[in-house]
């Protein structure tokens, strides 16, 4: 838990930063299984940090993007995984022990009992929706809010995600499509009680309750499985997550069908209620980072990308508020950690509006070369390794393509050896490849 | 049936809209009536009142009883019981409809909750006999308070569902105090609703609510047989049918911020009010539109502070009437009935609330100047009351009557009147309720 000096106001953004990123590399409370773990953990975070801020780390750093991989290298099917948080740790520890990295990627859990339980229509994952041996989830995109519905959310929108977007997203809510507003509290306390007289909603709170007894474990597991990497000397490069505005809408309520609609036929809406979503993604972001102790918020980043939509739809829709977002950020000491997922090559000079060192920006299939001369130059660049390479190639071809990713990104520091995406079936030669290249070509001198 | 039930709704005028919603309380699907006679009755007392809420003549003038609470005194029972014992207090209700005979409305206990769950919910905003009052009592009582801060509009309005939820309920009923421990959930995904609803004290909430539910049925299933052997008989209700608001000044005035803190506000922060009663508007107007065909248009709106005592004419003209009147505009927009009940005195607002579409809205009076309501509102607004209670309770006969004959006089001509008492009694006695329908039946009907 990151807490304010009393002078914070007071500091600039790189000094409330700096405070930020000195708790992060010198976590208080963590046993470190030996000095050497204590040694490598401050090593790694320092050098994730310089990078960071485009300072000269002493070689660049490499997160080696480890998704699902864990369940592949032990040979345990993800289904089992996803279902028994003991086998997760043992499975996820095991990796730890077995490949190096400059991080811990974090476990990626998904509560498949809860969303069993929950009936998520949203969620696809194995032995639901996916093959039994399937080896990601799938999120499933709909019209989860019609398009006369933006009034409704932005008036109450509790009172939305209750009645219409729960009852549409997961299957147990669905009698709360039918129950009279919560905006009015005239009566609510009897209403409730009338809830609970209905049979169907007592089925609602006692899958609740059901789920409810799954979470601890499965919490206790994954923060487990953190703190023994930590204690192994493997920092997590992200404190916190958030999306952009324009993708609360485009990826969750209305589905990019909708959202194409709605930028021809109610743009002002759209405006609206990125407006109105902007400061509690700002303030949630705060927080996260906040109870992490991390400074750095991963914003996985969707339908902005070069094939989604015109630039000048980037530049009316996609770019202000997320830019305010990424501001607010900044300001607060926070490292924004954008992950562009497609290409953004005709972005680069839009995004490059930023104050310097403020964002670190990771790539999926963008130009490396082209971003290094653009937005590389205000801010810290890190990927864009292909999952194709590390599926399908050699370690010879993955030391070659990190290589040259390094030769062309390195120079002058601010830059992050990464995937383009998550390696969940990679070759463990082509993994370990990544860690022997950078460590062979990355360093500074 | 008329060709405006063939019309599509958004074609049909307003009052095409509220004739169709008369005819549904008129010809109720869902009742079986004991006799041809009780259906004749019934249907003969809607009319009535249907034509004095047109402003029009009826056969007589339509008379609303004070009787409130006093059925279960009749029968010797007290508010104490009629909250613990379902049963007697469905035997009360019927035995004192059964002994009063002819009137032109009634219905079962108003506002009386069930005492076992009272005790589980352990209110700070409601007292009741037994709970927080003497056991003899014979009403509940709202305790206001600040339960919204000075500083707390806008937290309200961003989403008021989670204000209400979290802060509101934690606040004011002791049950819901464990939801002080909710995160803000307006974002939340899957597994995450999940792990809020996990906590140990959310989950006794819960189960609390749920232990109680054959308790709430078996409460429920009283009120509802009472309501059913009614209308059977032949009397309507005028209650329950549509939309339960109030003002919205009333909303933040009464329930959130109390007396003491919405005039500071008035004063203090005026445009964080207006900006928060116009929001409160639209989250009325959209419960409004497009509202079910229910039993009956009649939307009871009790008002409390926009008396004449409670705040000057400006600020009734500043914060108190727009937003009523929006709210009414949008009520009978939609066929419904509004119909304000003016607790305390109106005398001084007359000229200011006849600014509505004629025969709109229907203003029950408490203790406001009737003569002059009628000579303001007069073919505008169909008025109701105004028996003071304290005559109800505890003048001789002759005086009753007297009262009402010279109500009847003031308020009658022209239509547009229905005789009932400025407020409900819970004690006093038989003779006196009878000489108000006695008196309608004498000097009420229209020639």
């Amino acid at each position: 838990m990151f807490t304010r000096p009393d002078n914070w106001a007071e500091l600039t953004w790189q000094e409330k930063r700096e405070r930020r990123l000195e708790k992060w590399i010198n976590p208080e409370g963590l046993k470190f299984d030996s000095p050497e773990a204590e040694a490598g953990y401050k090593a790694r975070a320092t050098r994730l940090a310089k990078a960071s801020k485009m300072e000269i780390p002493d070689r660049v750093p490499c997160a080696v993007p480890t998704g699902w991989y864990p369940a592949k290298n032990a040979g345990v099917p993800l289904k089992a995984v996803m279902y028994d948080p003991e086998l997760m740790k043992k499975v996820w520890l095991k990796f730890v022990d077995e490949y190096d990295s400059d991080t811990f990627d974090g476990t990626l859990f998904f509560q498949a009992p809860v969303n069993d339980i929950l009936q998520a229509k949203t969620m696809k994952w194995p032995g639901h929706g996916l093959a039994d041996d399937s080896h990601s989830y799938q999120y499933v995109e709909g019209e989860y809010m019609k398009a006369d519905e933006y009034d409704l959310f932005l008036r109450d929108p509790l009172d939305f995600q209750l009645r219409y977007y729960l009852p549409r997203t997961m299957g147990i809510f669905e009698p709360f499509a039918d129950v009279p507003t919560f905006s009015s509290y005239q009566g609510l306390p009897q209403r409730l009680m009338a809830m609970c007289l209905d049979p169907r909603f007592v089925k609602v709170f006692k899958a609740i309750q059901e789920a409810a007894g799954y979470m601890p474990g499965m919490m206790e597991a994954d923060a487990a499985t953190t703190r023994a990497a930590n204690a192994r000397g493997f920092p997590v490069f992200r404190g916190g997550l958030a999306v952009a505005p324009f993708d609360v809408f485009a990826d969750n309520l209305r589905g990019t069908h909708g959202i194409v609609m709605d930028m021809y036929r109610q743009p002002d809406k759209i405006h609206q209620a990125m407006e109105f979503v902007l400061p509690q993604l700002l303030s949630g972001a705060i927080a996260m980072a906040d109870g992490a102790g991390c400074p750095v918020v991963m914003m996985p980043l969707h339908k902005g990308d070069d094939t989604f939509m015109s630039d000048a739809q980037f530049e009316e829709f996609y770019w202000p508020t997320f830019k305010r977002l990424l501001l607010g950020m900044i300001d607060e000491g926070l490292i924004p950690f954008p992950v562009a997922e497609g290409a953004y090559n005709r972005r680069l000079e839009v995004i490059a509006d930023m104050p310097r060192s403020g964002v670190v920006w990771m790539f999926d299939q963008t130009n490396m070369a082209r971003a290094k001369q653009t937005v590389g130059k205000v801010s810290c660049i890190a990927g864009n390794v292909p999952v194709s390479i590390a599926y399908t190639g050699t370690a010879a071809e993955m030391t070659a393509y990190c290589k040259r990713l390094i030769e062309t990104c390195a120079p002058g520091g601010g830059y992050i050896l990464s995937g383009g995406s998550t390696f969940d079936m990679a070759r463990p030669e082509n993994l370990r490849a990544m860690m022997d290249t950078v460590k062979k070509y990355g360093v500074y001198k | 049936m008329n060709d405006t039930a063939t019309k599509p709704w958004a074609e049909m005028t307003w009052r095409e809209k509220r004739d169709s919603r008369f005819q549904r309380w008129l010809n109720p699907p869902d009742v079986k009536f004991d006799s041809p006679e009780a259906e004749r009755l019934y249907k003969e007392r809607v009319t009535r009142f249907i034509k004095a809420i047109k402003c029009e003549e009826p056969d007589r003038v339509p008379v609303m009883l004070p009787h409130g609470n006093y059925p279960a005194r009749h029968a010797g029972i007290n508010f104490h019981t009629v909250m613990y014992d379902y049963a007697r207090a469905k035997a009360a209700w019927l035995k004192y409809m059964d002994d009063f005979g002819d009137m032109d409305t009634f219905n079962g206990p108003m506002f009386v909750p069930s005492g076992k769950i009272s005790e589980a919910m352990a209110s700070k905003i409601t007292v009741l006999p037994g709970l927080g009052l003497p056991e003899d009592s014979a009403m509940n009582q709202v305790i206001e308070g600040e339960y919204m801060k000075a500083d707390e509009y806008d937290a309200y309005m961003m989403d008021p569902t989670d204000y209400n939820l979290r802060v509101t309920l934690p606040r004011t009923v002791g049950l819901f105090e464990s939801f002080r421990k909710l995160p803000p959930l307006r974002f939340m995904f899957a597994d995450m609703w999940v792990g809020a609803l996990a906590d140990p004290d959310i989950q006794k909430t819960f189960r609390t609510l749920l232990d109680l539910k054959d308790e709430y049925d078996r409460h429920q299933t009283a009120n509802r047989e009472i309501a059913t052997i009614v209308l059977a008989r032949g009397y309507p209700s005028l209650g329950g049918g549509g939309i339960m608001a109030g003002a919205p000044f009333d909303t933040f005035a009464d329930m959130l911020r109390g007396t003491r803190g919405i005039v500071m506000d008035m004063y203090r922060q005026p445009q964080k009010l207006h900006q928060a009663m116009a929001f409160q508007l639209e989250l009325v107007k959209a419960q409004i539109k497009n509202f079910p065909m229910t039993a009956s248009p009649i939307c009871m709106m009790p008002l409390h502070k926009g008396d004449d005592t409670f705040m000057s004419d400006a600020q009734f003209a500043e914060f108190y009437w727009p937003t009523l009147r929006a709210v009414f505009l949008a009520m009978i927009e939609e066929g419904l009935v509004p119909m304000p009940f003016a607790e305390g005195k109106y005398t001084r607002r007359l000229k200011q609330i006849a600014d509505t579409p004629p025969s709109g809205v229907v203003w029950y009076f408490d203790q406001t100047d009737m003569a002059q309501a009628k000579k303001v509102l007069g073919g505008i607004c169909c008025i109701v009351g105004n028996v003071p209670s304290s005559v109800v309770m505890t003048a001789p006969v002759e005086q009753v009557r007297e009262n009402c004959r010279q109500l009847i006089e003031d308020c009658a001509p022209g239509g547009g009147y229905i005789l009932a008492g400025g407020a409900s009694i819970d004690k006093g006695n038989m003779a006196n309720l009878h000489a108000m329908m006695d008196a309608a039946r004498e000097y009420g009907v229209y020639k």
